[in-house]
């Protein structure tokens, strides 16, 4: 009987090691950290950065890496450019998406696109501090001693469709996005890391406008 | 022999090629229009019944000499990965519920085949000529694929598919660069269906 349950321990260890992060640990008190990220990111206003997005092919063993600047600003508004190696525009305002790839413009409701309206959700909730409070995903939160790994694990059919899980990597100084890691059903994911941050600072309310 | 004779009527009855003539041409000329993808990234667009669609497709030739597309958006959602042999094999690793159709596989799977000329059986093949370009002509499971040349088979000027009544698509490789075509254009002409690819250095 004792061994029983000595292997039994030892299988749920093994499974609760897995379904951690390494370096990471849980976040003790979920409560004082949701305060703390929601308080936080009340303050920030407009982020601009630069952007490295790496998707991984796990089973091609290849990576493709793109470049770009990112802005958002409250309320609800992202610009994405991608410079290298493509150019590509992706401008979020409220429930409306600008596409221009190439010498191609698109304009669409993310309303009546339900990819769009995914991923502008995802963005706009790691912008804004509210990715915890988003009901499509189940959360748990993860950290050490200078970052906050908030995993999102999709519980609603479309999500579930699309992604194991979203990791949005917080740096705990100032809750802003380091990282966001889109875990895809096929094993590849793509990561999209930020840099050059600017809090705050001033971003011009033309740079979201959707004619 | 009966083989051939079929195909000659067929191919002779066809109302888009009634016009070609037999003619005496080495298949083998056109192997070196088929693209030696080792790895390529293209910038691509997909016009589709008034929805237009853009993303990246990966070409990557795998150890086992099979080849494997991978179509995602710029954010990295992926929305196929195919794999295509070199003996007309054919696997789907993935693909987003929505493009998960059968109608929608087939046709995909067939336009790319086209490019990767990986369908092409030299024995079955035949060579006809038209308004000074050569039409090779290899059977498929179901209708044909034509390379289309120029007299001297020195330049492919075009690729179709085509069922035995008509014409179904048009796609071009152009600006080959070790092996590797810079452009490729698929259209379809049955609806509208379009696929625009460009070569991207990384």
């Amino acid at each position: 009987m004792n061994k029983f349950i000595i292997i039994i321990f030892i299988i749920a260890k093994g499974f609760t090691s897995q379904a951690q992060y390494t370096g990471y640990n849980p976040v003790a008190d979920l409560a004082k950290f949701k305060t703390a990220f929601a308080t936080a990111s009340k303050k920030t206003t407009s982020i601009k950065a630069d952007f490295i997005q790496e998707k991984n092919l796990s089973m091609l063993s290849e990576k493709i890496i793109s470049k770009g600047n990112f802005w958002f600003k409250k309320d609800s508004r992202v610009r994405m450019e991608y410079h290298t190696p493509f150019t590509y525009l992706m401008v979020l305002n409220k429930d409306k998406v600008y596409v221009k790839d190439g010498a191609k413009e698109t304009k669409l409701s993310a309303r009546s696109n339900k990819m769009f309206q995914q991923i502008n959700k995802i963005m706009i909730d790691c912008m804004q501090g509210t990715a915890l409070d988003n009901t499509d995903f189940k959360t748990r939160v993860f950290e050490n001693r200078n970052n906050a790994l908030v995993e999102l694990t999709p519980i609603t059919k479309g999500m579930k469709e699309m992604f194991r899980n979203i990791n949005v990597v917080v740096d705990k100084k100032d809750f802003s996005v380091q990282s966001i890691q889109m875990q895809e059903l096929s094993g590849d994911n793509t990561i999209m890391r930020f840099t050059n941050k600017e809090l705050n600072a001033p971003i011009p309310d033309n740079l979201f406008d959707i004619k | 022999m009966i083989l051939s004779s079929c195909l000659f009527f067929v191919v002779s009855c066809s109302p888009v090629h009634k016009q070609m003539q037999s003619a005496t041409a080495d298949i083998r000329l056109l192997q070196k229009f088929k693209p030696a993808f080792t790895v390529a990234l293209y910038n691509t667009t997909v016009d589709v019944v008034g929805n237009h669609l853009s993303g990246l497709l990966f070409i990557k030739k795998m150890p086992d000499s099979s080849t494997r597309m991978v179509f995602s958006n710029e954010m990295g959602l992926t929305f196929f990965d195919f794999e295509f042999t070199d003996n007309g094999g054919f696997k789907v690793y993935s693909i987003i519920k929505k493009m998960n159709k059968k109608s929608v596989i087939k046709t995909l799977r067939h336009d790319f085949e086209l490019i990767l000329m990986n369908t092409l059986d030299n024995n079955k093949a035949i060579v006809k000529t038209n308004d000074g370009q050569l039409y090779f002509i290899f059977p498929q499971k179901k209708g044909y694929n034509y390379y289309i040349t120029n007299t001297d088979a020195t330049e492919l000027l075009r690729m179709e598919r085509a069922s035995n009544k008509k014409s179904i698509v048009d796609a071009v490789m152009k600006n080959f660069v070790k092996g590797i075509p810079d452009t490729i254009g698929i259209s379809h002409k049955t609806f509208e269906f379009n696929i625009g690819l460009k070569r991207i250095e990384r």
